[in-house]
């Protein structure tokens, strides 16, 4: 299908958000409402001598200064249990919240913050993931055994979670293979940089507490509140207002509960608004920084006879949601290959630096940078032309990939031809100019989730989701699925959303889950309600329910069109009797069987239900002087399933491309010695630009996915952003003459590869 | 704190000799105080009214910018863009849209960043710049301008309200270029500019070359010894001198090495380009787009 012809309809937030009527969290103004700032470590690494928070608590104007002694001694978080809300005797990277201050404004807040004293026992400070796994590397958490974690994780010391897949025997296949290639590659760590920094406001009536928070993941966030201040959940009510951008930067449990507790101990709403430094360097969701080591024997024919890779990730000081991190990079270490002999060995390793979470496909777009810049090594090794390479490696329909998975209909071939093609791969090109191709993968996340839809008495609709919003469309398209089950325009549905206690759980903006298992909810609800019009509609027609047809906002007999009623005059005739209401959940389908791998620290990311394929061409112009490179094109072909809202998922693709394309060439963040960010400010933080953004012509490959989400749809949001930057890197190697093996691959990183300075 | 509204350039001189710092456009001031580079001045006196500043006027000889005069009025010029075509690169290449309409040319002057995309270009076409208070005018040649990062010589009375360019006379004009990462809200990593003046058989009649971000203040220096070369000779030797001479510093931007290569790069362009105008070529302005870094294949 072509984007251009397809059905076009206006998001329902969309004009919200452009005339300005829209809401977002910091715009909320309570009465008696107070501002919060924390005070924060500063120093990666310190054993807390003193604090004393007296002098804060004595200024006119403060209302409360929380430490960790004032909220439930509770150690938290999804993988390991490792954090407090406050630091408790040690801080562990700069952004380490110590304290806390309601005060009556801003000013009064600072002034409190900055009178706060701690005193700090300097501890050796681990800014470096290779020496962190040295026997004799100091220790982020010495107490690491005692923490409560997931059974399912393999833990030591600095290791935090350690992951291996592994399939046949690599030892020989290596020693069969015809040419063994060996690369190493430094991806360092970047930030999601949503617009919107995030606010928190928190309000107490009585025992129960309402929380609006700029959260791509309200119910997790309810459960952070629920287990820190221990609460039940039906007490914690968290809204989403609009969201200024995610990009899972605003995925996991954050600041809530610090909130919630200065609200609760100044019985005053309160409200935290971060600025743009504090939206860099305190949540645990960079996108973590990874050595790579890297094997591959191929035959004389060019088929891959094994690899081998080996995975360092930086974790930063706590284990946010990166524990599953380890086994995703490993599968994307190993990628969307037929590889009979494969291991791959991720471990995921404690740092003094901010803690890695989610950000928009955690470690892939890194990790096919890594790899597909050493497949193209293997393939120029053997003269082989990378493209014919993939073709003749990548896994294909009814094959098994490297974890034992057997795929049914996948589209990675289609793919690589549509990409290629719309890239003019293989044309000549000026001498500075050059196409480089990547093929990615990313798994569709089966899980619950449930929404209500109801009809009112004058045919209007609501669509009551737990599913968040988060920018990708993905929410708004949930009108068009529930208009189609009834017949209906999607015009004609308000979508409610994001409040805990009004609608059932979802998992959030995350995984790319939203529309795969939300719609099949929706989908669900909405099919309760068309059994109720099609049972009314046949009592008014006089026909059998199994004849009725829903369709253009009307119910007919089938075959006589002209016997039927409008669906707002039964919705009427129902406001009388019993209501249109319909709930749904739907089974998420089972992970699929793996045959013949082992997998250690398994977290069931080897085994992927209706996965996504991608290849991206990538035409860019060097500048040999300066090593400054220009993106010029981006061919971008996508098996996503069905696309259910083109629009949508255009803009999702234009957008992960220019992410990418900043992630391969000017967003990194660098350290200091100490483990601190240089660079946490968007001058020296370069995102792309509107002005940077090159041509992007985008290729649909539809095909029937088993397992999918509703009509055949898989995710979307994330899968675009995975193959960019290793496409980019595959151009650049051919006009430099050697990969560029750190990422994001810098104007001075490229000068230096093409003046052979030492790479990493 | 006080902020008052000036709305003749005597008001503004008055408040200025009570101690209060003028703000134009606040591209620099503003947004330096909310990043904690410098607090607000106590007391802000507000010039963007002041018309007579708003001018662009040819004079005898050459042609005068009043200090209100934006990037924006700058970069659409028909003179500027034209015949002083270096300045309007510069100005092309500040910041974004929005800033281009509010940041004038006398706070970016004023400013004294080592970094800012119009110092070089006017210090190589010779430019001066008008202080005055309501103690008098004088005139100062923009190199002496600047003592050091964000320093000048002006005394904290004197407001700028112009600045001067000679015109360049026949086959001469200019060209700025700078290394930038992107192509919207940038900041120079280095930069040059260039003031090439031909003579009648092509070779190199006069040539300055500026440079930006390589040391404290914009660093500029004549090339007498190409007078008579060929322009790629003299462009070669631009370059190298550039590298030589320049003394940057490491950050989070660049290395020094790689800021001392690079430097020699955009010297050389800035020459050949500067050159190419000289010789009557129409080069789009910034000439960054169209020849340089970043240009469309």
């Amino acid at each position: 299908m072509s984007v251009s012809t397809a059905p076009r309809f206006v998001r329902a937030d969309g004009p919200d958000k452009v005339t300005g009527s829209g809401r977002y969290t910091a715009d909320l103004t309570l009465t008696g409402a107070l501002v919060a700032k924390f005070k924060y470590a500063g120093i990666s690494h310190g054993r807390i001598a003193r604090l004393d928070t007296s002098a804060a608590k004595a200024m006119p104007g403060v209302f409360a200064v929380l430490t960790q002694d004032d909220v439930p001694d509770v150690r938290f978080g999804p993988f390991v249990q490792d954090r407090t809300l406050f630091a408790r005797d040690v801080v562990r990277f700069e952004g380490e919240v110590v304290a806390a201050v309601a005060a009556v404004d801003a000013a009064t807040a600072q002034r409190a913050v900055d009178a706060i004293v701690v005193e700090y026992e300097l501890l050796p400070v681990v800014n470096d993931v290779e020496a962190a796994l040295t026997p004799d590397a100091p220790l982020v958490h010495p107490e690491w055994a005692s923490y409560g974690a997931a059974d399912a994780l393999v833990r030591d010391r600095n290791d935090a979670s350690f992951a291996s897949i592994a399939k046949g025997d690599v030892q020989r296949g290596l020693a069969e293979a015809h040419t063994v290639v060996r690369s190493r590659y430094v991806a360092d760590g970047c930030h999601a940089a949503p617009i919107e920094p995030r606010a928190v406001v928190a309000q107490w009536e009585g025992n129960k507490v309402t929380i609006w928070s700029s959260t791509q993941v309200p119910f997790d966030a309810r459960s952070g509140v629920c287990e820190t201040l221990e609460l039940p959940n039906n007490r914690v009510r968290i809204i989403v207002p609009h969201l200024g951008g995610g990009f899972g930067g605003k995925c996991g449990f954050h600041y809530e509960a610090h909130v919630a507790a200065l609200a609760r101990a100044t019985k005053r709403p309160v409200r935290l608004v971060f600025n743009r430094r504090e939206e860099f360097v305190a949540p645990d969701r960079r996108r973590e920084g990874i050595v790579y080591e890297f094997e591959t024997g191929v035959a004389a024919d060019g088929t891959i006879t094994a690899r081998r890779a080996k995975l360092l990730i930086d974790n930063g000081a706590y284990t946010a949601d990166a524990g599953f991190f380890s086994q995703i990079a490993a599968m994307h270490a190993l990628g969307p290959y037929r590889i009979p002999n494969a291991r791959a060995d991720a471990h995921l390793v404690y740092t003094n630096h901010q803690p890695s979470g989610s950000v928009r496909a955690p470690t892939a777009p890194q990790t096919c940078w890594a790899l597909e810049s050493h497949t193209d090594e293997v393939a120029r090794a053997i003269g082989m032309d990378p493209v014919e390479f993939r073709r003749l490696n990548a896994v294909d329909t009814g094959g098994e990939g490297p974890s034992g998975q057997t795929y049914g209909e996948i589209g990675v071939q289609q793919c690589i031809a549509e990409a290629t093609t719309g890239a003019g791969y293989g044309q000549p090109l000026p001498d500075d100019e050059a196409i480089g191709v990547a093929i990615g993968w990313w798994p569709s996340f089966s899980v619950p989730s449930g929404a209500y839809v109801k009809l009112d008495g004058d045919g209007s609709g609501q669509i009551i989701t737990g599913a968040q919003e988060c920018g990708t469309g993905a929410v708004m398209t949930l009108r068009q699925l529930a208009a189609d089950e009834l017949g209906m325009d999607a015009e004609a549905f308000e979508l409610v959303y994001q409040d805990t206690s009004v609608a059932p759980y979802d998992m959030g903006a995350t995984g790319s889950q939203t529309l795969f298992n939300n719609g099949r909810a929706v989908v669900a609800a909405a099919g309760q309600i068309a059994e109720q019009l099609r049972n009314l509609a046949a009592e008014q027609l006089e026909a059998s329910p199994a004849d009725i047809v829903l369709a253009e906002g009307r119910a007919h007999v089938a075959g006589t069109p002209d016997r039927g009623i409008a669906i707002a005059e039964l919705a009427g005739i129902a406001a009388g009797g019993e209501l249109l209401i319909g709930h749904g959940s739907g089974m998420p389908p089972g992970p699929p069987p793996l045959v013949g791998s082992s997998c250690v620290g398994d977290l069931g990311m080897a085994a992927w239900v209706a996965p996504q394929f991608s290849c991206h061409a990538v035409r860019v112009k060097l500048d040999r002087d300066t090593g400054v490179v220009r993106v010029l094109h981006v061919s971008a072909a996508h098996d996503s399933g069905t696309i259910i809202n083109p629009v949508g998922a255009q803009g999702q693709v234009e957008g992960a491309v220019l992410m990418g394309i900043g992630q391969a060439l000017t967003e990194g963040t660098t350290y200091d010695e100490q483990g601190r960010q240089r660079n946490a400010a968007l001058l020296e933080y370069k995102l792309q630009t509107c002005a940077d953004a090159p041509p992007i012509d985008i290729h649909f490959v539809q095909i029937d996915t088993p397992d999918a989400g509703p009509r055949g749809a898989k995710g979307l949001a994330e899968a675009p952003n995975v193959a960019t930057a290793a496409a980019i890197s595959n151009a650049l190697a051919q006009l430099v003459g050697a990969p560029v093996r750190q990422l994001p691959m810098t104007a001075e990183r490229v000068w230096d590869a093409m003046n052979q300075e030492a790479q990493p | 704190m006080s902020f008052t509204i000036a709305r003749t350039v005597e008001d503004a001189l008055a408040a200025m000799a009570t101690g209060a710092r003028p703000i134009a456009g606040g591209t620099d001031l503003v947004v330096g105080a909310r990043h904690g580079k410098a607090p607000l001045p106590s007391a802000l006196v507000a010039i963007d009214r002041l018309r007579e500043l708003k001018s662009c006027e040819r004079t005898a000889d050459g042609v005068s910018i009043g200090a209100l005069f934006t990037h924006h009025d700058i970069e659409t010029h028909p003179l500027l863009t034209t015949v002083y075509a270096g300045l309007a690169d510069g100005s092309a290449l500040v910041g974004s849209p929005a800033t281009r309409h509010v940041g004038t040319i006398g706070g970016n002057i004023m400013n004294a960043s080592p970094a800012m995309d119009t110092g070089a270009p006017l210090a190589v076409m010779g430019a001066e710049v008008e202080l005055r208070s309501l103690r008098g005018s004088r005139r100062v040649p923009i190199e002496q301008l600047w003592t050091g990062p964000g320093r000048t010589c002006a005394e904290p009375d004197e407001l700028c309200v112009a600045v001067h360019i000679p015109a360049p006379g026949e086959r001469a004009n200019s060209a700025y270029l700078r290394l930038e990462y992107r192509r919207a809200m940038e900041i120079a990593v280095v930069g040059a500019a260039a003031f090439v003046a031909l003579a009648e058989d092509g070779t190199i009649a006069a040539l300055r070359v500026g440079l930006t971000a390589v040391s404290p203040t914009i660093f500029t220096g004549d090339l007498l010894g190409q007078v008579g070369r060929s322009v790629a000779d003299a462009a070669a030797v631009a370059a190298e001198l550039s590298s030589q001479q320049a003394t940057p510093i490491s950050d989070v931007r660049a290395s020094d090495r790689y800021r001392r290569h690079t430097v020699g790069v955009m010297a050389r362009r800035a020459v050949e380009a500067a050159a190419r105008r000289a010789a009557g070529e129409t080069i789009d302005i910034p000439v960054n787009r169209a020849i340089g870094i970043g240009a469309a294949s």
